[in-house]
């Protein structure tokens, strides 16, 4: 009787342990969503200073790309806590090491699981940006990109979660090849990408424009990495008129450039915002580079240069307008002592800062699916390291 | 007739015939139209500038490799860290706008400081990161060899940052040489000639002196040599010495030319001084030089006669060709292994 006693219960037992193991799955399963969304709405007590997160490519093959970035954001950062006394900015760094996507979803995780963190400034590569949607939207984190310009970002899918301060490619590729074929009258273009997303995509979206107004257009590629472009310029036909190189990195368009007139090619050289460069870039031929409306002589550059030995580094400065977005969501977010990430979202989607206040020389305020209200790109004209607007 | 020689003899006719239809159809290329020799001599002269870059890194990939049989891997970077000494030089005398002594003398310091400050690095990453696994298995030092040229990348980061640092444009003189339609600065005349001397009086050097013939001695048999009294670790630090050094050498060549650098220059470079060394015959000093004229070279034609691109694809192909028919590349021999 005892023995069958013991059986029962222990069959019990054995029922019990089940049902709760699959009624606690159960919940765990249900409970994901909620869990993020409870991560967007819980509070984090920030009554005399706040913390956000940086995703820059620190180190790595981009480190030259990265590097200005975090110095443009740390400039911010010291700015803000040298005018905000009673409310100082936290930055917690994240090195991206682009282009391995792998580093950046493990720094977007460690970003999600620090509940501190109510924004983040970054990630810098469209790419990035793909591969941590999952993550920083599923923690509830608004993401402001000072560098990833692929147009598809802001199909929809991240709506209030992502949001960038630099116009996508749809803008800046037509803007210039608009001004190849009325303003230049040029109809011979050759263009070269350097094979990273940002260059390939900015040269895609030329090309289609280019060749709707009419041009003649070739296309050809060199690797971020070279350095010796003198046999892809030794083949380069007297009969194009323009070459245009949207290219990330100031340095390489350089020595294109050099090399070119060690050739004696007389084409004019057209370049995007990745050049955009006074200090490093300074063809000695005709040349035109496309950027933010950004006044190369505003005081806050002015400033920045001083206290960097005199370098611009005007890759990253969109980098400081990122983070005076989500600095000043958040701080908005904070006023009652405390915040949480949705809050912040909500105050990012409603960021309205004047165009005299940000670097980029444009309004600060978000279409529904994060682009910049009213982006635009103009043209500038370079002579010896003067950049002269000129479109 | 044995099984093996029947496939030597068909693998040194598929050579010589892979190399038969790249030279026919260089040629068909330029003989269409004959404004075309104007590309194909400017492609050649663009070849050999970087082929002699790369040769005189391959040098030090095949030295190190003949004698210990370990892949240096933090070679590319000894080459990125010869380039910034170069570049400190520069900026010790005035910087790349204003420097304060004559250029020739500026040049010689800085090919001299590089040179002896690469060298010197190579013999202190000998003693540190290889030394103590000489007796260890063979993957034991690859490993090391990695971890030191990471050490060496991130070193140049933190000390130096990332930006891009820039030698002046035209050091050695702005003019040169034009020959029709083609045209050779003097920075390139300079780099060719260089690194053609170093080259040859590496030659001389290895062939001639006491150093050479027991770097040659130990590279065949180390323990033999030892015995025979060559004081193996000396020789082995040398080879470091001199290997690196070249190295050195090359960074400042890639800085004349290309003016750019930056702390992640040396790890294309290295893999294409690996490649060049290979394809040569690694552990054959002839065969790095070959080896980084034929890269260059088939960088540059595959440039100018295909696309940008695909340079690195054509370029690796060749690799696999000449591994499937020569798997001891052009120069190199078969190691004969007794069982």
């Amino acid at each position: 009787m005892k023995r069958r006693s013991a059986l029962v219960a222990a069959l019990v037992a054995m029922v019990a342990a089940v049902v709760a193991v699959v009624a606690t799955s159960a919940t765990a399963k249900s409970s994901a969503p909620a869990a993020a969304s409870s991560a967007s709405r819980s509070l984090v007590s920030c009554k005399r200073g706040a913390t956000i997160g940086l995703a820059a490519p620190i180190t790595g093959p981009a480190a030259s790309l990265g590097q200005p970035q975090r110095r443009w954001a740390r400039f911010f950062v010291t700015r803000w806590n040298a005018k905000h006394k009673k409310f100082k900015i936290t930055m917690t760094e994240g090195d991206t090491q682009l282009p391995n996507v792998a580093e950046a979803t493990k720094v977007a995780q460690s970003f999600a699981s620090n509940s501190k963190i109510l924004g983040v400034v970054g990630p810098a590569g469209s790419q990035e940006v793909v591969a941590t949607t999952p993550i920083l939207k599923g923690a509830g984190l608004a993401y402001v990109s000072g560098s990833a310009t692929r147009t598809t970002l802001t199909d929809g899918s991240r709506s209030g979660f992502f949001f960038r301060v630099v116009p996508p490619d749809a803008v800046q590729g037509p803007t210039v090849a608009r001004f190849i074929v009325n303003k230049l009258k040029k109809k011979n273009v050759l263009i070269i990408d350097d094979q990273e997303t940002y260059s390939t995509g900015l040269a895609a979206d030329a090309e289609g424009t280019l060749k709707n107004l009419g041009a003649t257009v070739s296309r050809d590629s060199v690797s971020q990495q070279a350095s010796d472009f003198s046999a892809l310029i030794s083949r380069i036909p007297g009969s194009v008129q323009v070459v245009y190189i949207p290219w990330q990195l100031p340095p390489k368009a350089q020595l294109f450039a050099q090399q070119m007139r060690e050739q004696g090619k007389r084409q004019i050289l057209l370049s995007s915002d990745g050049t955009f460069d006074p200090t490093t870039y300074k063809p000695a031929q005709e040349a035109y580079a496309s950027n933010f409306p950004v006044s190369a002589k505003s005081p806050l550059i002015a400033s920045y240069k001083r206290s960097h030995g005199g370098q611009p580094d005007f890759f990253g400065a969109p980098t400081y307008a990122a983070a005076q977005t989500v600095a000043t969501a958040v701080a908005k977010a904070c006023a009652n002592g405390s915040a949480s990430r949705a809050e912040v979202r909500a105050n990012i989607r409603k960021s309205n800062i004047p165009p005299a206040a940000s670097v980029i020389g444009l309004r600060i305020k978000f279409t529904a699916r994060g682009d910049l209200n009213g982006g635009r790109f103009g043209l500038f004209k370079v002579t010896n390291g003067n950049y002269t607007p000129v479109g | 007739m044995n099984l093996r020689l029947v496939r030597g003899r068909t693998a040194d006719v598929l050579f010589y015939a892979g190399i038969a239809a790249v030279v026919a159809l260089l040629l068909k290329e330029a003989l269409t139209n004959p404004g075309h020799w104007s590309l194909f001599f400017q492609l050649a002269v663009d070849g050999v500038t970087l082929g002699s870059v790369y040769a005189l890194i391959a040098i030090g990939y095949s030295m190190v490799y003949g004698i210990l049989k370990l892949l240096n891997f933090a070679h590319g970077d000894v080459y990125m860290v010869g380039a910034f000494i170069g570049y400190g030089i520069l900026t010790l005398f005035g910087g790349a706008a204003n420097w304060t002594i004559p250029v020739w003398l500026l040049v010689a310091l800085m090919f001299g400081a590089s040179m002896l400050g690469s060298g010197f690095l190579g013999v202190v990453i000998e003693r540190f990161a290889y030394r103590p696994l000489r007796d260890a298995p063979r993957l034991a030092p690859l490993i090391s060899a990695l971890g030191v040229s990471f050490f060496l990348q991130n070193s140049a980061l933190l000390l130096l940052g990332a930006q891009f640092r820039a030698y002046p444009f035209g050091l050695i003189g702005q003019g040169g040489v034009s020959i029709r339609t083609v045209f050779i600065s003097a920075t390139r005349i300079f780099v060719i000639a260089g690194a053609v001397v170093l080259m040859i009086v590496l030659t001389v050097f290895v062939r001639r002196s006491r150093l050479g013939k027991a770097m040659r001695a130990t590279s065949y048999d180390r323990e033999a040599a030892m015995m025979m009294g060559i004081d193996a670790d000396r020789v082995i630090a040398s080879t470091f010495f001199i290997g690196s050094a070249l190295a050195g050498a090359a960074g400042v060549m890639f800085g004349l030319v290309f003016t750019e650098i930056f702390h992640f220059m040396g790890f294309t470079a290295g893999l294409k001084g690996f490649t060049a060394a290979v394809v040569g015959g690694i552990g054959s000093i002839p065969g790095a030089m070959l080896g980084g004229l034929l890269i260059g070279l088939g960088e540059a034609y595959a440039t100018g006669y295909v696309s940008s691109t695909y340079q690195d694809l054509i370029v690796f192909s060749i690799l696999i060709f000449v591994i499937l028919v020569r798997p001891s590349g052009l120069l190199g021999t078969a190691a004969v292994q007794k069982v």
